[in-house]
């Protein structure tokens, strides 16, 4: 069976945001709603845009942390205008715009090294950020109200260093449907990690603990990024991760209790393999690497992985593909 | 530097700066940095002996498994050798693809260089030897391999001697030249990183040469004029072609040149920070800007040796480090091999160095190593005594990041299809003074052109209302016969006559019919759309009795080559017309009973049916079912269901090849307040059968009907929606099926099946997703309480960028995380419960949000009068008057009318027994006349689902197929429908019985009792409910109407001014087809007099009605109209749509004719 269809994917920059960063930049994330823009650098500052209608206002530069600042995430704006960053100072710092000015709202200072990534957790946990960090620890820190932050620590979570954390979408385990309103959802809080250590690592909260759900080997070399796939429906929880190998695999789970993970390898890269984002929706991955390429991938009907655009050099890309199924033969 | 805090913390595995650690005294090389997973080889060191005076020698492999917390190495192989080792390196040659293996080549301190094949060693094999070669003569402590080309591997040992061996050919070694002079020993070989050719060897006095292997000899010697360089190291800048480092190991010059081939008179730089000779130094692969060296201070520093500063100390060692090396692997990690014994791997990424549980051995060591008295023979380290420490010691980090933690690029989606990118230019080792652009892109990605374009499209047809256009553009674009058909059915509902178009459509013809007919009367018909007067109604009669025997033989002879499935065989009557004296005697006396079984039993039927016509809707059902109980053939059963309007036996029963036929015959007969059900019904076995085909013409039968949800749901069913295309394909079709209906309904459709919210909330989803921030707001089911319908109505509002200033759209409460204000009364153990319960939308202000002026909404009627497309009426219900004739005078026999026109002049008037005459239409909405509104009365519809009942087929604006024209043949070779089969003669052509039974009012009320005391009440069943006809209610019908109530006093003025106002326009008018506008009209006005009648017309409207009545009387007709559209705009459509369109026309001619 050969089945081909054209698609023409369009990358088209609407905005060059010129952040006057006087360092390297290392993380660009939007809001929940696409309007405005945080930024950090090697500068050591974290910027905010606005950038609605196309526009570039500064509406931030915060400054506070004392190394490279690595990431930073928005919380979902139901708690308001917050923003984690995480720096090599070992810090992570949230802040948060009151009356229109940002300021610290919390600090921490528990970790032993670099603090490599940051990751809210779906909105419906409450207030949750997860760190991982070159120490090898993952720390969970929950907002508990009255300027008060709840910290777990799960040490050792990455022998020589956590490079990433990304958190699963709130799913209720082994239910699709909908709780009935006005009972508390029964979640299961759950996010996966990659590190130094070449492996992926799921985690699962059990009575208040954190604990080593799921191993996941594939990789022969640190783990740069981890992104679970949002929620599309499906009872399948998708996961990628992303290498200094230079592969990228797609890592599915079918199975409700989530125990059996399968690996398939998306592509071989020839460079280290930095960053991966799942689109909104899910079904587009976006892989950025050493090569300071930009390449977008989307999921056949039959399963395969196909490249779909190749974005270079922020210029944008019009890629026409093949969007080819075929079988063996 | 070292940077202390205490205290950090209680926990037990605190990641440590030193990750492995094991008890060797051994040189080392780490596996290729391909290799997986990395292993580190241990060979054990020349001239150096452990605490136990061991002297044997080995060859090991351990694996580095830092998954595992402990300071372990699994040792995965070990091979004997004869010969302790000066130098060892593990090189690509010869690795798997799958990154194992490789070769491991020792050089040994009696001249021997071996090579050897990891991969026996680990497999416990025997030919672990691959090659062995004793060129060299002197202990040989510089081995290095091109990078570029693994084969090729370079050794120095002492006389200068340098061979440069080829791993495929080991026997005989090549030299880079001729040996140097004078001859020294080599302590040195460096591949250059850049050019593969290249190779330099520096000698302990300090002189580097370097060689030209296409040249075959030295091409530059570098020599530092102070002849203290002690050279123990020398390294090719990673990035740099003609940049190179030489340490000393010297402790009067403890330094690292940096020297440049273009100016090579003096160095660089010269790195100065070790007290005391430097042992050894590696250059990280992985940043130019780490150098790593070892030196007899105890010291192991971290330089960038671009700039000459140092920028890490291990705080590690207490002992001399001879060997470093960076992991090629994992650029994070070294290891140091150190004269104590031990073979040490450090992170630079920091972490706690916690005090270490030594060992018996390493105890054992230490006792000795203090004393060394089996040293090196070189100086000997000051004593130093471990201090204890009982204190985590927090190491941190390199105080810059390393190249490889800094992320140079990245790329993350964001709401709506942005593509938030950045890169960092590869910036030249040096810094160039010019500032870098530091920028991210935004980017749109859109992946599915195709949807969009479609999208696009759709939507500019729902903008424009050019639905017409559009249809038709999408039937000729259809890729198959099945689209084709599905959209020539959905552009039927735009379009007048729709139900004889969809007749068409299916393949019967009403031209062909009545030429069919013609040729069986023998006569041409004239279509004259009104009533026919007694004369032409006894003429008639007279013809069918005439040509009645002709006729039955035509139809026997037609229904033999048909293949009438339905109904083969036509009733054969003995045709006797002579009408006994008593039967006349009792008409005469009005005793219809008796006349009408007297006619049964000589066989007159049609004198019976004729004469019970006039005896009331119960003798006519009698009088119907006794002839139909005589009939034993199936056109009886095609008569039977459609005088007993049993279109559900038809549907349910019939082949489902046959569909066509049972659906032109819902089209021809059925009543619009069955329609609906009945093409549902017909739709719902179609689907059943579960085959594509079935499907889609199921479809039909929805589309026919107008049941968006079955659509939906029947489409869902059969073909994938999932892909945006198959959405696309869908929603196209939701879309203008539901245009037509609000067309037709003038307001809009609700969307309130879960499955057809389910599919626009998706196609709302892909919108967002592809960019179309806008067009997604519009299809979002509005209303919809669903979290995640409101959640992405509120990001889609946010997300447009709207004007600064607008209030916001919360369909979440914030939670306040505020750093100042108590969230929580307490410490809440489980703060996301209180956060899903905040979550709740608060119903005000998502009232609030529904009512945004900003919300776009394409489900908002149009009726903006500057929205005057040609071609399109201005507004949608608006077909022309004149498709608004009475379908009660065409249909209904007076018993399904309210009382008060039941002996209207009109009774037997219907223009459609005259076949062939201009098609009767249904008056606008007749189905919503009733008290109850159709929504409210729509059992069968979804509950509150906004759709019309009777569906673009049935419903009012549509025109509606004569019954006199009804048989629709069946293409060319039509037997069961041809006029004669149907009919049984054109003597029943006279009679309107078979088009007007009494049925069609009752049958809906009949599965209602409980309704019952609302004849009007349209109320529909479940397909499924059973629908026994109620006698009770049959007989109370004829009493109600004898209590037909007067139209009050106070309201008779408005049936007084209208009626006038027609019969002025009636005097006025010249042309036909006023004319035959206002005859109609004066039979429309009927249904505003029965609303008056029932008294079941609101406030409002009443008060409209007076006002447009005292407009009339003054003849301002302009005014009037503008009450009217006020009164229609205002008011709910199905209460109004009978009469006020009519009034509306009137008033028009009446504006025009100057009456």
């Amino acid at each position: 069976m050969k089945q081909e269809r054209w698609s023409v994917v369009e990358v088209s920059v609407i905005n060059t945001v010129d952040t006057s960063h006087e360092d390297m930049i290392h993380d660009a994330q939007m809001d929940y709603y696409g309007t405005r823009l945080a930024t950090c650098s090697s500068d050591r500052t974290v910027k905010i845009f606005d950038v609605r209608n196309g526009g570039q206002i500064l509406v931030a530069d915060l400054r506070g942390h004392e190394g490279p600042v690595w990431q930073v995430a928005w919380a979902h704006p139901m708690f308001g205008n917050i923003l984690a960053s995480c720096s090599y100072d070992r810090k992570v710092i949230i802040w948060k715009e009151e009356n229109g000015s940002w300021d610290k709202m919390y600090e921490y200072t528990g970790h032993e090294s670099s603090v490599n990534s940051v990751c809210w957790g779906p909105y419906d946990f409450g207030l949750i950020l997860a760190c991982g960090s070159s120490d090898g620890a993952i720390s969970l820190l929950t907002f508990t109200g009255d300027q008060q932050w709840d910290v777990k620590k799960i040490s050792n979570a990455h022998t020589i260093g956590c490079n990433a954390v990304s958190w699963a979408p709130a799913v209720v385990p082994g239910s699709l449907i909908d709780q009935p309103s006005g009972q508390k959802p029964n979640y299961v809080k759950r996010f996966v990690s990659g590190g130094c250590d070449n492996l992926v690592k799921l985690w699962k909260e059990e009575d208040g603990q954190w604990k080593e759900d799921q191993k996941l080997e594939a990789h022969s070399d640190w783990v740069r990024d981890v992104g679970w796939a949002p929620s599309i429906g499906l009872p399948t929880s998708t996961i990628a991760s992303c290498s200094q190998d230079g592969r990228v695999f797609i890592w599915t789970c079918d199975d409700p209790a989530g125990n059996t993970w399968t690996a398939k390898l998306l592509h071989k890269f020839n460079d280290v393999v930095w960053h991966v984002s799942w689109s909104i929706t899910g079904n587009i991955l976006a892989v950025s690497g050493g090569d300071n390429k930009v390449t977008l991938w989307k999921e056949s009907m039959d399963g395969q992985w196909a490249c779909i655009s190749d974005v270079s050099k922020g210029q944008g890309a019009v890629s026409t593909i093949t969007d080819t199924q075929q079988s063996e033969q | 530097m070292i940077f202390c805090f205490i205290g950090a913390g209680s926990e037990t595995f605190k990641r440590k700066m030193r990750l492995k650690e094991i008890q060797r005294t051994a040189h080392q090389a780490w596996s290729p940095a391909e290799h997986h997973p990395v292993y580190l080889a241990l060979g054990t060191s020349a001239q150096q002996l452990d605490a136990s005076f061991n002297t044997t020698a080995a060859l090991e492999i351990f694996e580095v498994d830092f998954s595992d917390p402990s300071l372990e190495m699994q040792l995965r192989g070990s091979l004997p050798t004869t010969n302790r080792l000066h130098s060892i390196v593990w090189v690509n040659f010869g690795m798997g693809a799958d990154g194992t293996g490789g070769r491991l080549v020792g050089g040994s301190e009696n001249g021997t260089v071996t090579v050897y094949n990891p991969e026996v060693i680990m497999n416990s094999g025997a030919e672990a030897v691959v090659g062995q070669s004793d060129k060299h003569t002197g202990p040989i402590r510089a081995l290095d391999f091109n990078p570029f080309q693994s084969n090729l591997l370079a050794s120095g040992a002492n006389d200068s001697e340098i061979y440069i061996w080829d791993l495929n050919n080991f026997s005989s070694p090549m030299t880079p030249g001729t040996k140097t002079q004078p001859a020294e020993d080599i302590s040195v070989v460096s591949w250059n990183r850049q050019v593969q050719h290249i190779l330099a060897s520096a000698n302990p006095s300090g002189k580097a040469v370097v060689w030209d292997l296409r040249k075959n000899e030295p091409i530059i010697k570098i020599s530092d004029h102070s002849n203290r360089m002690h050279c123990s190291g020398m390294l090719w800048h990673p990035d740099v072609a003609t940049q190179l480092v030489l340490a000393s190991e010297d402790d009067r010059l403890p330094v690292i040149q940096m020297w440049d081939l273009r100016f090579a008179t003096s160095p660089l730089k010269v790195l100065e920070n070790h007290t005391r000779g430097i042992l050894s130094i590696s250059w990280s692969q992985a940043d130019s800007e780490l150098l790593l060296s070892s030196a007899k201070d105890n010291r192991i520093l971290c330089w960038n040796p671009n700039t000459g500063e140092v920028i890490y100390e291990l705080p590690t060692t207490n002992q001399w480090c001879f060997d470093v090396q960076w992991c090629p692997r994992n650029p994070a990690l070294l290891s140091a091999a150190s004269f104590d014994g031990k073979i040490t791997v450090y992170s630079v990424m920091g972490g706690s160095l916690k005090s270490q549980q030594q060992s018996t051995a390493d105890k054992i060591s230490s006792s000795f190593d203090t004393m060394d008295p089996f040293g090196t023979g070189q100086v000997l380290p000051p004593l130093q005594v471990p201090q204890p420490t009982v204190q985590d010691t927090i190491v941190p980090p390199l105080k810059k990041p390393p190249k490889w933690v800094r992320r140079p690029v990245g790329a993350s989606f964001a709401f709506g299809g942005k593509l938030i990118t950045f890169e960092n230019p590869k910036l030249p080792p040096v810094q160039s003074p010019q500032p870098v652009p530091r920028q991210v892109f935004v980017s749109q990605v859109t992946t599915e052109t195709e949807f969009l374009q479609r999208s696009r499209e759709l939507q500019a047809a729902l903008q424009s209302g050019s639905f017409n256009n559009y249809c038709q553009a999408k039937i000729q674009n259809a890729k198959s016969d099945a689209e084709q058909d599905i959209w020539k059915f959905l552009l039927v509902n735009f379009e007048d006559e729709a139900r004889i178009k969809f007749l068409r459509l299916l393949g019967f013809s009403k031209d062909e019919l009545d030429k069919k007919i013609s040729k069986c009367l023998g006569k041409s018909f004239q279509h004259n759309g009104h009533g026919v007067d007694a004369k032409d109604l006894a003429e008639k009669m007279q013809r069918l009795s005439t040509e009645r025997t002709e006729e039955a033989t035509d139809a026997r002879t037609s229904g033999s080559v048909s293949p009438a499935d339905f109904f083969t065989q036509t009733p054969k009557e003995n045709s006797n017309f002579q009408i006994p004296v008593s039967c006349a005697r009792r008409c005469w006396l009005g005793n219809f009973e008796g006349a009408v079984d007297l006619c049964l039993n000589d066989g007159r039927y049609a004198e019976a049916i004729l004469l019970s016509i006039s005896g009331g809707e119960e003798l006519l059902k009698k009088t119907q079912q006794k002839y139909l109980s005589r009939q034993k053939n199936s056109i009886s059963m095609l008569i039977s269901s459609v005088v007993t309007q049993n279109w559900r036996d038809i549907v349910q029963s019939c082949e489902l090849d046959n569909w066509k036929e049972a659906l032109a015959a819902l089209l021809t007969y059925a009543h619009p307040e069955d329609f609906a059900r009945l093409c549902d019904t017909l739709g719902g076995r179609l689907e059943h059968e579960r085959t594509e085909k079935r499907c889609l013409q199921a479809c039909l039968c929805y589309i026919c009907s107008g049941n968006i949800e079955k659509l939906v749901e029947c489409w869902a069913s059969h073909r994938d929606s999932s892909s945006p295309l198959d959405l696309e394909d869908l929603v196209e079709k939701v879309m203008m099926l539901r245009k037509s209906i609000e067309r037709l309904r003038n307001s809009e459709v609700a969307v309130q099946s879960p499955i057809l919210v389910e599919k626009l909330t998706c196609y709302a989803g892909i919108l967002a997703a592809e960019g179309s921030l806008t067009t997604a707001m519009t299809y979002l089911p509005e209303n919809s309480d669903q979290p995640a319908i409101m959640m992405l109505r509120e990001r889609l509002f946010h997300a447009q960028g709207e004007a600064v200033g607008q209030q916001p759209l919360n369909s979440f409460n914030r939670v306040n995380a505020s750093a100042t204000k108590p969230a929580a009364p307490a410490q809440t153990p489980a703060p996301k419960a209180q956060v899903m319960s905040q979550y709740q939308p608060s119903g005000p202000s998502q009232m609030a949000a529904q009512q945004q002026p900003p919300m776009p909404s394409i489900f908002t009627p149009q009726p903006a009068p500057t929205n005057t497309r040609p071609g399109l009426p201005p507004s949608s219900h608006a077909v022309p008057p004149s498709a608004y004739p009475s379908f009660r005078e065409a249909f209904l026999p007076p018993t399904s009318c309210s009382g008060s026109r039941f002996n209207a002049d009109h009774l037997y008037s219907p223009s459609s027994s005259q076949p062939g005459a201009p098609v009767p239409m249904y008056p606008g909405a007749l189905h919503n006349q009733g008290p109850a509104p159709p929504m409210a009365s729509g059992l069968y519809a979804p509950p509150g689902s906004g759709y019309p009942q009777g569906g673009p087929g049935a419903p009012a604006a549509k025109p509606f197929m004569a019954p006199a024209v009804a048989p629709p043949p069946i293409g060319p070779q039509e037997g069961w429908n041809d006029p004669p089969t149907v009919r049984g003669g054109p003597r029943k052509k006279k009679v309107p019985d078979n088009y007007t039974p009494p049925a069609p009012i009752t049958a809906p009320v009949m599965g209602f009792p409980v309704e019952a005391p609302q004849p009007h009440d349209h109320a529909q069943v479940p397909p499924g409910a059973p629908r026994e006809p109620s006698v009770q209610l049959l007989q109370q019908l004829p009493a109600e109407r004898v209590e037909q109530k007067e139209i009050p006093a106070e309201h008779m003025v408005l049936k007084s001014t209208f009626d006038s106002l027609v019969q002025r326009c009636q005097l006025a008018a010249r042309d036909p087809q006023t004319k035959r506008k206002l005859d109609d009209a004066a039979k429309r006005l009927g249904f505003l007099y029965d609303k008056l009648r029932e008294q079941s017309l609101s406030h409002n409207i009443l008060n409209g009605l007076h006002e447009i009545s005292r407009c009339v009387a003054s003849q301002n007709y302009q005014r009037g109209l503008e009450v009217h559209t006020q009164v229609v705009s205002s008011s709910n459509f199905s209460e109004i749509s009978a009469f006020m369109p009519i009034l509306k026309v009137v008033m028009t001619i009446a504006n025009k004719l100057g009456v």
